[in-house]
């Protein structure tokens, strides 16, 4: 479950942060998770509860915010939205399509007191 | 004991071993914090715009310019348990004799692949991942200063066997190379889709077995390529050989080019 790591990183990341800004405690950390990121969001949510125990986040809440796909289709150049990666052309029914977004996978913000 | 700071929280159990090897570790822990001085009471929120994998990433990069410098050829084979990853990399080895290789095998428990390995004569390393379902980074740049890999070499990463973990890990390797074989449902493709995403070549494994199986290889490929329409493919049986000639080209290729 690579969740657990992605957890530990996130929760790493987040007390360096607020270590660095000589703050005792975290109450939320935000993230932007795409939905292409191969990241199941309930997996994360399971795993960060018991990585920010005994860390400056012990407590805290965790915020996702989806980000959705995008791709273009490199036979026609349509761009649309997609939720997947056998990605359809709604234009020209092709499977070349490359990603423009979807992939994120970011710390965005942590709220430190 | 945690090996950082003496605190009671429990190390990394990740190790790393020669054919032969007595245990020792490597590896710390991050994440947990300590008392902290500082007396600050308003909330606020700092912006922090990092990737979640940057460090990853980072280290993959340094893995990657270590390689380049070295003229080193870095695979790194995905695949699920069981796909044929060991008996390809064995055959692999024995037909690119006189080529210099180098091996780092990943399993969570045991020296078995890299026993294997050993008695072709390569260079192996065996990284036991203890919990862990995928290799990093930083492993592999450990593994790296453990094996003394030669320069104008090939090196085969064998990750740990899982489909879906390890296509999130960077680890710095030129190409990476999902093996699927015709013992599992030709739908592996679409169900799993983030590792073929994440690939650049895939190889169809244990081909003779075609007649015995309802694997329908046409249709395999053409839902690998509506993943990833960059894929290209390999159908290798390691056990009779069949198809190997072409994957070992592709591979003396690529040590070419590097040069």
């Amino acid at each position: 479950m690579h969740e657990m790591s992605i957890a530990m990183n996130i929760v790493d990341i987040a007390c360096k942060e607020a270590q660095s800004e000589g703050a005792s405690t975290i109450s939320i950390i935000e993230l932007d998770v795409g939905k292409l990121a191969g990241v199941m969001i309930d997996s994360l949510k399971f795993c960060y509860d018991s990585v920010c125990k005994n860390t400056l986040a012990e407590g805290s809440e965790l915020v996702i915010n989806e980000i959705s796909g995008s791709g273009h289709c490199l036979d026609c150049a349509t761009e649309f939205e997609i939720d997947s990666f056998m990605a359809l052309c709604p234009n020209c029914e092709s499977y070349k399509v490359d990603i423009n977004q979807g992939r994120e996978l970011r710390l965005k913000a942590v709220t430190v007191n | 004991m945690c090996d950082t700071c003496g605190c009671g929280t429990p190390g990394e159990a990740v190790t790393y071993r020669k054919h032969g090897d007595k245990l020792h570790h490597h590896g710390d822990s991050l994440l947990h914090t300590h008392d902290h001085n500082h007396d600050h009471t308003h909330i606020r929120s700092i912006a922090v715009e990092q990737d979640i994998l940057g460090e990853n990433s980072l280290q993959a990069q340094r893995n990657r310019g270590y390689f380049e410098a070295k003229n080193i050829f870095t695979v790194n084979l995905v695949s699920s348990p069981g796909s044929g990853k060991t008996t390809l990399l064995e055959k692999t080895l024995s037909d690119l004799e006189g080529v210099p290789c180098a091996v780092i095998e990943g399993d969570q428990q045991t020296m078995n692949d890299a026993d294997r390995i050993a008695a072709t004569g390569v260079p192996v390393l065996q990284i036991n991942t203890g919990n862990g379902c995928h290799l990093d980074a930083d492993m592999v740049h450990t593994a790296c200063g453990e094996l003394e890999l030669e320069d104008n070499s090939l090196l085969f990463i064998e990750n740990v066997g899982n489909l879906i973990c390890p296509a999130l890990f960077d680890l710095g390797e030129d190409k990476r190379v999902v093996i699927i074989s015709v013992t599992e449902g030709d739908d592996k493709p679409e169900k799993y889709p983030t590792m073929f995403d994440a690939a650049d070549i895939c190889i169809i494994n244990k081909i003779d077995l075609l007649p015995h199986v309802q694997f329908d290889v046409q249709k395999c490929r053409e839902r690998a390529l509506q993943v990833n329409h960059h894929l290209k493919f390999f159908e290798i049986s390691a056990t009779s050989g069949e198809g190997l000639p072409a994957w070992n080209t592709w591979l003396r290729e690529n040590i070419k080019k590097q040069h």
